[in-house]
């Protein structure tokens, strides 16, 4: 699908030429390990070169230079998977041949290059307003995680049960270190993304590799990187807890359970363990779905997923908080049942035919192609969705079964509201 | 089979009516592995007063019952629909809004399979007093779910601010109380005036080959019979022009407060073309206003009334519509107060020449053309379209006629200050700082 050239030591440019969309997607992708640290300086770094830049010194001027190429669409992101910090700088622009006007791709590339190496210096330093703005913004963003009750939940569930661990480690930080972070370490942070992140740039569009790669290699001029910092072994520890009950002024109650499995994304079984995580949770013909809501009328969304970089699956149910042990046996009768193979031939059917459907849906959209070949590059340089599809349609009844017993239930947490505050 | 060409955009869009009454659009897209189908029937939770087919009294029925109707088509005598459409490898899902009941499933294969359980499954009804009782639990943790969300809070709570009368005031999935009154003969009553083929579309869009598709629907079709098709009677109450409530309050666990300034538009009899055009140049004019490129928008993010949550919107329907701008903010009322001041002033004396215009087109423009790579998009947003009489290929054309007179036409339909409220919510023990 991606058309791979290396252009310096650790940077590499992936372009999928296609008529498929009416616009051309660029990712570039700025890869570091996860620390609460790291993570704190990047989420600001984002913001930062996101706001302005030496050309375009005010977030006004920047955002009409957008407006007047086509409201090419540009932003920068800080995300997280495994162990590893991602800042994407992601640009959309209409497809030339859709306009009037000529030129359009050169310009936005133009832009790219200076958003990202051009940044709004005062005497060395990011320009102090600047700074201090976005540095508050990333305070609020974490805060605000307090208003989404499932998020939350989720994460008091991680912070309380594998602290510490990259899971539980959200791409913004931590308040603490985000507030420590100063004008001088940012620009170290950001020179160091700049000379020592590993760089993964994709392009998606009507486009020709030759000359998208040649631009980006002639113009950008990134150099070698260095030897990137080893994977991080980061082995699961059963949480000191196992059992949490939080209160806080709501209405309904936020079950979360936490389970480990040995299965991983580089696992053999790692197909087995999607097909496992289908069978029990993860559509609305799996069990969850068919019995604690269809069945039971307790619950609205009830549903499993599978965290399959480090080995974790997740049950997450919203259920009356009178109801959370109920909710936690019949969650446990339904493991049960796949544990001991009472799987029905429909069932195995059905999941893998939503997971091919998924997999290949997600392939129609640009921003789909990006993520999944650059989460699967890892497993196979020239990945393709045969490649899983042809592994899951070979997965028994057996091995689902055998992979659902190596699960073990680790963590219940319960967020809800307190008694006498929750009923009107 | 009727067939619309748009040059420039290279889309073909075929459509024809069915005897039955049923409008049918297939939409190719070249190079997709997916097709995208959405069934939708022209009702939502504002149509709760109405006469009953073949009926001759008006009835109002519970609050929420569009939505209950919703859920409740899923489950039939043989079982849930889910599990159908999972045997076919199909993603199936359903929405209810102010306007649209919309049922849809996207998948990479057995196109006609899935398209027979979609039209099957909407047009055979199954409802007993049983299902329709065990439905209400789910439901009801559906509505307690959003009941914690705060920003779903203050969006209905400045909806309820702007309407005094309209049903759009009413919460879509209704109460937990309201729904204890929804029987199963409510359903059939609903179900009977409002799924019928002529008021409905089917949209699908993706990996289809347009004649034979066509010719699969026509013959599903054909197969059914329904009555004669006959106008619905819907009744809406008169609505003054002004906004209900000025200013309101709730207090509720939240992390900062939330605020939205809203704006009642004037016009709420447009159809068809001039309410494409209206709507167009009211979304220019806002955006000129409150977007990431305004003085407002510099001058309230340097001084930290606004963060990352700020947005704005403008929305328009028959019967009713809102302008929104809101943020989370420790500064509730001075965002509310620069807003209108912002309002004011472009009434007052209209900021905005040729210059802004052809630079918020060209942003609207790249906008539109980035969402056609969207067969969602596509299928909901021309639906909702052309239950409003407008086609959403014309947005393009449009937008290159608009002129600066029609922004300022425009706004001055949805700026009065009598139609603007303002709807807070904040932490009940948390002094402001």
């Amino acid at each position: 699908m991606f058309e791979t050239n290396k252009i310096a030591q650790g940077v590499n440019v992936h372009v999928h030429e296609t008529t498929q969309f009416k616009t051309i997607n660029f990712s570039i992708r700025f890869k570091d390990r996860l620390t609460v640290k790291s993570a704190s300086e990047r989420a600001i770094l984002a913001n930062v070169l996101q706001h302005s830049n030496a050309m375009y010194p005010s977030h006004t001027a920047l955002r009409m230079v957008l407006d007047d190429l086509y409201g090419t669409s540009l932003y920068i992101d800080s995300t997280k998977r495994g162990d590893d910090h991602i800042i994407n700088l992601n640009v959309e622009t209409v497809n030339d041949q859709y306009l009037s006007d000529e030129g359009v791709l050169e310009k936005v590339m133009n832009l790219m290059y200076i958003v990202l190496f051009k940044p709004n210096f005062e005497n060395g330093l990011f320009k102090e307003n600047i700074f201090k703005r976005e540095q508050e913004s990333i305070v609020q963003r974490i805060e605000s995680v307090f208003d989404d009750k499932t998020r939350y939940a989720q994460q008091r569930m991680m912070e309380l049960g594998l602290p510490g661990h990259p899971a539980s480690i959200t791409s913004n930080g931590s308040i603490d270190q985000v507030k420590q972070v100063t004008n001088e370490s940012l620009v170290a942070a950001y020179h160091h993304m700049l000379e020592n992140n590993e760089v993964e740039i994709y392009v998606v569009g009507d486009v020709s590799p030759e000359v998208i790669t040649a631009h980006i290699r002639d113009y950008f001029h990134f150099a070698d990187r260095k030897q990137l910092p080893a994977k991080t072994e980061n082995q699961l520890q059963s949480p000191k807890q196992s059992r949490v009950l939080e209160y806080e002024d709501m209405k309904q109650g936020k079950l979360h359970m936490m389970f480990f499995t040995p299965v991983t994304f580089r696992d053999e079984n790692f197909p087995v363990m999607q097909l496992m995580n289908g069978v029990f949770g993860g559509y609305a013909h799996s069990k969850l779905f068919a019995n604690i809501r269809e069945k039971e009328s307790m619950a609205y969304y009830v549903s499993s997923s599978y965290a399959s970089q480090f080995g974790l699956m997740f049950v997450l149910a919203g259920i009356d908080r009178k109801l959370e042990e109920k909710a936690v046996s019949l969650i446990l009768d339904q493991l049960g049942e796949v544990k001991n193979g009472h799987i029905t031939d429909t069932e195995l059917e059905q999941t893998k035919a939503l997971l091919t459907n998924q997999l290949k849906e997600a392939l129609d959209s640009a921003r789909g192609q990006i993520d999944i070949y650059d989460q699967y590059m890892e497993l196979s340089e020239d990945f393709e969705p045969a490649y899983l599809i042809g592994r899951w349609e070979k997965v028994t009844k057996e091995q689902i079964a055998q992979a659902a017993q190596g699960l073990s239930l680790q963590m219940t947490y319960f967020l809800s509201g307190k008694e006498e505050a929750s009923d009107e | 089979m009727n067939k619309m060409e748009f040059n420039q955009l290279e889309e073909t869009l075929y459509h024809e009516q069915l005897p039955n009454g049923l409008t049918v659009y297939i939409l190719p897209k070249r190079g997709f592995s997916k097709t995208y189908a959405t069934f939708t029937t022209k009702y939502g939770s504002i149509d709760n007063h109405f006469i009953p087919l073949g009926e001759k009294e008006a009835i109002q029925v519970p609050d929420g019952i569009a939505h209950f109707l919703e859920h409740k088509m899923f489950e039939k005598e043989e079982g849930d629909i889910f599990q159908e459409f999972s045997k076919n490898g199909a993603s199936a899902n359903a929405f209810t809004s102010f306007t649209r009941t919309a049922y849809l499933f996207s998948a990479t294969g057995r196109i006609q399979e899935n398209v027979t359980t979609l039209l099957d499954f909407v047009q055979s009804p199954y409802f007993t007093e049983q299902t329709v009782e065990k439905e209400k639990g789910i439901i009801a943790q559906e509505i307690t779910m959003y009941d914690d969300q705060p920003d779903w809070r203050l969006y209905f709570g400045m909806i309820e601010n702007l309407y005094k009368n309209h049903p759009v005031k009413i919460d879509i999935a209704g109460t937990v109380e309201s729904i204890q009154h929804i029987t199963a003969e409510h359903l059939y009553t609903c179900y009977h005036t409002f799924y019928h083929p002529s008021n409905m579309t089917l949209f699908i869009v993706g990996n289809v080959e347009p004649d034979s598709m066509m010719q699969f629907v026509k013959d599903n079709q054909a197969a059914k019979t329904f009555d004669e098709p006959a106008p619905i009677e819907r009744i809406f109450p008169e609505e003054p022009k002004e906004a209900a409530v000025k200013e309101r309050t709730l207090e509720m666990a939240v992390q900062k407060p939330k605020v939205f300034v809203g704006v009642k538009p004037e016009r709420l009899d447009l159809y068809g073309p001039a309410m494409l055009k209206h709507e167009l140049s009211a979304q220019l004019a806002y955006e000129l206003l409150f977007g990431r490129t305004s003085d407002f928008y510099h001058e309230a993010y340097e001084n930290g009334w606004i963060d990352e949550s700020y947005s704005f919107d403008y929305s328009l329907e028959s019967g009713f519509g809102y302008a929104l701008i809101g943020t989370d903010t420790n500064h509730p009322e001075k965002f509310a107060q620069e807003v209108k001041k912002t309002i004011h002033q472009a009434v007052e004396k209209w900021p905005f020449g040729q210059e802004d215009l052809d630079r918020v087109r060209r942003k609207k423009i790249g906008f539109f053309m980035r969402a056609l790579n969207s067969p969602e998009y596509i299928a909901n947003q021309f639906t909702q379209y052309a239950f409003n009489g407008m086609n959403l290929f014309d947005v393009v054309p449009v937008l290159e006629q608009i002129e600066v007179a029609d922004l300022q036409e425009a706004f001055a339909a949805v700026s009065a200050e009598s139609q603007q409220s303002v709807f807070t919510i904040k932490s009940p023990e948390k002094e402001q700082a």
